[in-house]
């Protein structure tokens, strides 16, 4: 099966700064990978590599079978759903909803669908109370929401975001988190550039981290987000709950909030047991 | 030396009828740290703007109730790229541009300004251009430009949240920091996790009106961890079913466990 | 020699009398060399990189963009002119109207912000009217940049630059908006986030580094504004010959 998103020895740079090292790593239908890594590791022009606004100088990037140096934007936009950072600044449409559903407009899907796929994005994030007002009669994070209900509304094979939660309360913050695991579920792919570990723990299940440009390691957040002393070289921190997991030795490492409970749970049930 | 009190404060945005603060009082003590925690919306964010004279001074609206302040206040705005002049080249030249604005002698806004680049870590980025930073470079530059003007009450919204992992350390250390000289820190955040090491007081918002005030333990009660407002290691404790009290922080569930 | 290493009264000095003299000097040749005198500008270095933006377009073809900027800007005003006017009156207008939008562009690209601000409190001005001046210089690369901004963003969500009237207009909707929306709805926070860098009317700014001002540039700034009055002076007793 191809993979949804494939960097094969991807190179690149800003005139003579390099950014990107030889950077590979994949992304298959339905995985869900946060991309983490210090400011400036290089991470936001992964976003931008992928959604062809930039050509890599040297390696491919390929969306599906796509080379994205044979692409623009607006045919990537057919796979590939992007949110960049500071995203309520894109909205402009009379309503919430006129906004959400431009893409899957501009695609040119008839207009049948494009109410069907605006409606379930609108649902997804709990915005249809919201959906008949006017986008900047709403606060900044909600405006967020809706630029990500944007991108849902492509029903895109792989949703690529920047920094989604920056802004949200945790209501919000799980709000997104259901979104995006029902998404992944229908075989969605989901890369997540995110400096929120716990954000990351609660929705992702891999993690690729740059550091300078080059790829530092790949591999499932389970492992890697308890441990700090790999985490700390990288300039990242465990998450209270991995930490938490990790300190007092929880059976099976848990790294989210509900399994890190549960674990807890049946810890003191065992120890109270006769 | 109380260096912010506010009695009984309610404010109104300008036209709109509901408040957005409701007999509100509080007070920071110079030398101490205060959190404000609460939903988006609760009223952090109006709150700063009251206790930093821009509401309504600058922004309209109506105000009732009384705000004092003992010493000069600096606030640092969640969005750094309103924030940013626009007119300076290189992030020295942004770092001193308050300074220069309040009219001080150059050799002090020198001094001023460097010392507030080492401590944001920022000597390295000082020629740089600030239209080329990141989000999270650019928000220590502005919390520098800020400090830089030297406010007796430094208020902060939302400072870490462009901050990666270690700018958001470097940042809880600083504001210790500044406590210590004597400064006066009010500050609204939602990284929870953080604050058990860096407040001396929680302050619990709720629709515009204080709901609980307290130390960093009231992040560890059952009526925060329903709210969505206990820290991480709380929540955790209290979803799993286990008894109060709740530990606050990594730290105390592993002293707790001994 | 960079146009940005000049005195930044100097340069509005010329960014005033070339459209002045444009407007004075008959056309078509008057207004015509102006023309020629304003484009030659553009093409000099010293435009400021925020303008043209980062990671543009390396060595000589970084000149063109102001020259192109400039043509680009002038170009609907052309329109507008042929369809209201005849042709002599079309071109004698443009030639005036593109000599002011000209000299305008590589005004922004050239005098740096800072530097006016630094030049009006040195020279008496207090600082918030020389922001007030400084920031309409700087929202040029800022509104640019967010437009870009924009622009990618809706492209990534389909939008196609290509296509008919129709779409283009749509395209042209998506893309303006935005920026008009956003911009506006910042002016409110910009005016806010201002005063809490210290930017109150009353306190007199200290100059951080003001700018040279050679004997000559000053003496270049009165002859400037001589041959602006003089020229002036002379149209008008040339048609009103007494």
């Amino acid at each position: 099966m191809i993979p949804a998103l494939r960097l094969d020895d991807v190179s690149f740079s800003y005139g003579t700064v390099p950014v990107l090292e030889r950077l590979s790593f994949s992304v298959a239908p339905g995985e869900r990978v946060a991309l983490l890594g210090k400011n400036g590791a290089g991470k936001s022009t992964v976003v931008r590599l992928i959604a062809g606004l930039q050509r890599p100088s040297e390696g491919t990037v390929w969306v599906g079978d796509w080379d994205t140096r044979d692409c623009v934007p607006e045919q990537l936009a057919w796979r590939v759903g992007s949110v960049f950072q500071h995203a309520d600044q894109q909205l402009f449409a009379r309503t919430v909803r006129d906004d959400v559903s431009f893409g899957p407009r501009a695609l040119g899907v008839g207009e049948r669908e494009v109410e069907r796929r605006t409606d379930r994005a609108l649902e997804d994030l709990d915005l249809t109370a919201h959906a008949e007002q006017h986008p900047y009669d709403l606060p900044p994070a909600w405006r967020k929401i809706a630029a990500l209900a944007g991108a849902l509304a492509l029903e895109p094979a792989l949703l690529v975001l920047d920094e989604p939660t920056v802004g949200l309360d945790r209501a919000l913050r799980t709000r997104v988190t259901r979104a995006l695991l029902d998404r992944s579920a229908g075989s969605v792919a989901l890369l997540v550039i995110t400096h929120d570990l716990t954000f990351a723990a609660e929705t992702l299940e891999r993690g690729v981290v740059l550091d300078r440009g080059s790829l530092a390691c790949d591999e499932s957040l389970t492992g890697l987000l308890g441990d700090v002393t790999r985490l700390e070289p990288l300039g990242l921190a465990p998450p209270p709950v991995a930490a938490l997991s990790a300190a007092l030795d929880l059976p099976g490492r848990p790294v989210r909030a509900a399994d890190a409970a549960a674990a807890l749970a049946r810890v003191a049930r065992g120890r109270l047991a006769p | 030396m109380k260096s912010l009190t506010l009695d009984h404060a309610s404010y109104w945005y300008a036209a709109t009828d509901s408040s957005a603060l409701r007999a509100v009082s509080l007070d920071v003590a110079q030398g101490e740290v205060v959190a404000l925690v609460g939903a988006l919306g609760a009223g952090a964010s109006t709150l700063l703007l009251v206790a930093a004279d821009l509401a309504p001074r600058v922004i309209g609206g109506r105000l009732e109730g009384s705000v004092s302040r003992h010493d000069r206040s600096g606030i640092v705005l969640p969005t750094p790229w309103t924030q940013v002049s626009g007119m300076a080249f290189t992030v020295w030249d942004e770092v001193a541009f308050g300074p220069a604005n309040l009219g001080w002698p150059a050799h002090e806004i020198a001094r001023q300004v460097d010392r507030a680049l080492e401590r944001l870590e920022l000597v390295p980025l000082a020629s740089r251009d600030p239209a080329t930073l990141s989000g999270g470079e650019l928000q220590r530059v502005i919390i520098a430009a800020i400090l830089a003007m030297d406010p007796g009450l430094v208020l902060f919204d939302e400072p870490a949240a462009e901050l990666d992992a270690e700018g958001a350390a470097l940042l809880w250390r600083l504001i210790r920091l500044l406590a210590k000289e004597g400064k006066a820190i009010l500050l609204a955040t939602s990284a929870l996790d953080a604050l058990p090491d860096v407040a001396d007081r929680v302050v619990w918002l709720e629709d515009g009106a204080v709901r609980a005030v307290g130390t960093p333990d009231l992040l560890a009660e059952g009526a925060a961890c329903d709210a969505g407002l206990g820290t991480s290691v709380a929540t955790v404790w209290r979803t799993g079913g286990l008894p109060a009290p709740y530990p606050l922080t990594v730290a105390h569930a592993v002293r707790g466990r001994r | 020699m960079t146009g940005s290493r000049l005195h930044p009264f100097t340069l509005l000095a010329i960014a005033g009398a070339l459209p002045a003299l444009a407007w004075i000097l008959p056309a078509p040749d008057g207004a015509a060399a102006t023309l020629v005198v304003s484009l030659v500008l553009t093409l000099t270095p010293g435009a400021r990189l925020g303008l043209t933006g980062i990671g543009a377009s390396p060595g000589w073809r970084r000149r063109l963009v102001v020259f192109r900027m400039a043509l680009l800007t002038a170009a609907p005003f052309w329109l507008f002119l042929l369809l209201l006017h005849d042709v002599p009156t079309t071109i004698a207008t443009g030639l005036r109207i593109t000599t002011m939008v000209a000299t305008f562009v590589w005004l922004v690209a050239v005098l740096e912000p800072a530097r006016l601000v630094e030049a009006m409190v040195a020279a008496g001005w207090s600082a918030s009217i020389a922001y007030l001046l400084a920031a309409t210089l700087s929202a040029v690369p800022v509104l640019k940049a967010r437009a870009q901004r924009i622009v990618e963003a809706q492209r990534c969500r389909g939008l196609s630059p290509r296509g008919g009237i129709p779409a283009r207009l749509r395209a042209l909707q998506a893309l303006a908006l935005p920026l008009v929306l956003s911009a506006l709805h910042e002016v409110d926070e910009r005016a806010l986030a201002l005063e809490t860098r210290g930017l109150v009317p009353g306190i007199r700014r200290t100059p951080l580094a003001p700018p040279h001002d050679p004997a000559a540039e000053r003496a270049a700034r009165w002859a400037l504004l001589l041959v602006c009055l003089f020229t002036l002076v002379r149209r008008l007793i040339v048609q009103h010959p007494s």
